[in-house]
């Protein structure tokens, strides 16, 4: 009876292990469990640099790192890929997954199935594509938000200093307007965000650079949860800063960041989206959004492999001028706050961005990100 | 960067509501692990009846738009999930922390899968028809102050777990119970020559886990937030062990664990906002888990030591 139990166990085990593996997105058709990685390899001779060998479809696998259903930068990702499907007919492949390891696993794991293009979502996964990507120089990787510097990996990277630049400027602004509900007398604005790693630094960078722009004695308070997938982390650290006097806080945090949302409601205050509109995840309460068009790049991605003009060792840096980042037009908090909403904030964020976007005013970048990197 | 004259913000009145507020799922937590420690059963599923219930909780304030409901019915889930572990450890005597793991994935993996095919989302499940476990105003309070601040916007169940803490602080050490309770849980065999049935008093100390357990993670989706996120309990179930662990399943002295916990979490969201690296603030919870289980071994160990020579010493009393 033991024994029965113990075998149980570990099926549930190796089961629930499975299923964290991630979801996939099309029914594999063509799969054939574990003998189909070796298979492909016998049929095809090598599938060296051309595409979709004799009407194949195209396999693309994309490894994130956290889950879909953030409502941010994973969904962002998935709304590119998507559409990749629907336009090209590829077939697709999400890994999610919440730990480093998983990550690490995700990746090699994607490697041996031999898909003609294996997309890291985040820079996350930079150092496992730069320590795996060698030894599978025939498989073409891509990766999105940072750069990796390998002859078979193609990186898109964003200017998210610039768009945060913006972001910290109309919450610099925002703070000021002592007349709307739930904004004090103080100028301190916050910023949560998930893990701290390099690229949030770019955002925080621009933020800062912003709202000094408009305030040069404002206060920034800055957290790191240090995980994209836990909310109420986020909200504990949410309102913290608001009883430290922020009653506008920015968040960077992925699936963290539905909890520094429902914080700042529940506190009263305002909180800015990230990667996607967010603007109506809490309406009322979010100012605006700091989009990032990771599903365009995704999208690109997957179009240069259906069309065959992938360049691995190339990077693509997408500012605020090509409109890889901007943000929202304030139209759902305009509805909310009725005659008291600030004009003024749209505008003249309209102004920043023309002249960043002429270069009158440069945008600061974290050590490391940037165009010509 | 002025740290100094920033301390005031940094210890102040709300500090003690932010505390409790972070530390009530691992007390809830703490509590359905040490009620199976009493009867010396290991809880280690802890985590995953939680996120169940959490799962439970928010499906069914979504479907029923009642709270309440909503609360029980999480009750239900996780009593359910603990009578599959009492089954498989009481009945089949297999190892109680196999099992523990064993449902801490499985619930990962069911609450995906629910979520996928009944709400058809991935990731999170937020929604204005989740209704939330409603705070409490106390309108006398709101004209003092300090008092104010400190006492008023609770959420029912953070009132709710001071009440239960005090419950089953009598329940374990003032009732017939409890006492059997203990007595399983301390020499089962002395226990069985007395009378008791050891199996039927194990079978019910993991079904009142299991409902608080399902309780501490309908608190965690419904009063602590009002959304359900994959994985959203984030071991908060497992630092819910190791308070049991430093408060020797002493409801008391467990809570009082949790707390520290709670302590260390809120301070160190106030100090990162004044640029203390995060790497090291956000170690601070985990590294007080070490220190505190450690400190209390150390004094167990010690008063295990000083019963055993007075026992040496043919001590009568």
């Amino acid at each position: 009876m033991k024994k029965v139990l113990s075998l149980m166990l570990v099926l549930a085990l190796t089961f629930s292990l499975c299923a964290c593996g991630g979801k996939e997105e099309t029914p594999a058709a063509t799969n054939e469990g574990e003998t189909e990685a070796p298979a492909a390899d016998a049929e095809g001779g090598d599938d060296a640099a051309e595409p979709a060998a004799s009407g194949d479809k195209i396999r693309v696998c994309i490894v994130y790192t956290g889950n879909l259903g953030d409502k941010s930068y994973n969904d962002s990702c998935n709304i590119g890929a998507t559409k990749a499907v629907e336009d090209f007919g590829i077939e697709l492949k999400s890994l999610e997954g919440t730990t480093a390891q998983e990550w690490e696993a995700n990746l090699v794991a994607a490697c041996e199935e031999g898909y003609d293009l294996i997309i890291g979502a985040s820079s996350n996964i930079a150092d496992y594509i730069v320590e795996h990507g060698p030894n599978y120089p025939d498989v073409k990787f891509a990766v999105i938000d940072t750069t990796v510097d390998l002859p078979n990996v193609q990186s898109v990277s964003f200017a998210q200093n610039q768009g945060s630049f913006l972001a910290g400027a109309a919450a610099a602004m925002f703070t000021e307007k002592t007349d709307i509900d739930g904004v004090n007398e103080e100028a301190i604005i916050g910023w949560v965000g998930g893990m701290d790693i390099p690229v949030l630094h770019d955002f925080y960078t621009g933020y800062e650079q912003g709202a000094k722009y408009i305030n040069p004695d404002i206060t920034i308070l800055q957290a790191f949860a240090g995980t994209w997938t836990d909310p109420l982390k986020g909200k504990e650290l949410t309102l913290a800063q608001i009883e430290q006097g922020a009653d506008i806080v920015m968040n960077v945090a992925s699936g963290t960041g539905p909890g520094i949302l429902e914080g700042a409601k529940e506190a009263g205050v305002y909180a800015i989206g990230v990667d996607l509109d967010q603007d109506n995840d809490q309406p009322g309460t979010v100012l605006t959004s700091m989009v990032k068009r990771v599903d365009n790049a995704c999208y690109l991605l997957i179009e240069s492999v259906v069309n065959g003009t992938f360049q691995g060792g190339t990077t693509s840096y997408l500012t605020l001028a090509e409109g890889g980042v901007s943000l929202t037009d304030f139209s759902v908090i305009k509805e909310y706050l009725g005659d008291k909403f600030p004009q003024d904030i749209v505008d003249k964020c309209a102004e920043l961005e023309q002249k960043i976007i002429s270069g009158e005013i440069v945008v600061e970048n974290y050590e490391g990100f940037g165009p010509e990197q | 960067m002025g740290l100094m004259e920033n301390l005031g913000k940094i210890f102040n009145v709300s500090l003690i509501y932010a505390t409790f507020r972070a530390s009530t799922p691992i007390i809830y937590a703490a509590l359905c692990a040490a009620i199976t420690q009493q009867a010396n059963i290991l809880n280690i599923g802890t985590e995953g009846i939680m996120l169940v219930g959490a799962f439970t909780a928010v499906a069914v304030s979504y479907t029923t738009g009642s709270w309440f409901l909503g609360v029980i019915v999480a009750m239900l889930a996780g009593a359910a999930i603990a009578m599959i572990m009492a089954v498989g450890h009481i009945k089949y005597n297999s190892e109680i922390c196999a099992i523990g793991m064993g449902i801490n994935l499985f619930a990962i993996a069911i609450t995906k899968f629910l979520l996928n095919t009944l709400f058809h989302t991935n990731g999170t499940f937020s929604d204005p028809k989740i209704i939330p476990i409603p705070r409490v105003q106390l309108p006398f309070l709101e004209n003092i102050p300090f008092l104010n601040q400190l006492f008023n916007n609770w959420c029912f169940t953070e009132w709710f777990v001071i009440l239960f803490i005090i419950i089953l602080q009598f329940l374990f050490y003032k009732t017939v119970w409890g006492l059997r309770l203990r007595a399983v849980g301390q020499f089962p065999m002395a226990a069985e020559t007395a009378g008791i049935r050891v199996n039927a008093v194990k079978y019910q100390a993991m079904l009142i886990s299991g409902l608080i357990g399902g309780l501490a993670g309908a608190h965690l989706s419904l009063g602590y937030s009002a959304q359900f996120v994959e994985n959203m309990t984030n071991s908060r179930g497992f630092m819910g062990v190791a308070a049991m662990y430093f408060g020797g399943a002493n409801p008391v002295l467990t809570a009082v664990g949790c707390l520290l916990f709670g302590f260390s979490d809120s301070v160190g969201a106030r100090l990162q906002a004044y640029g203390f690296p995060a790497q090291f603030v956000l170690m601070m919870p985990y590294l007080v888990t070490v220190l505190v289980l450690a400190i209390s071994m150390a004094i167990k160990l010690g008063a295990e030591r000083k019963r055993e020579s007075s026992l040496v010493t043919g001590d009568t009393h």
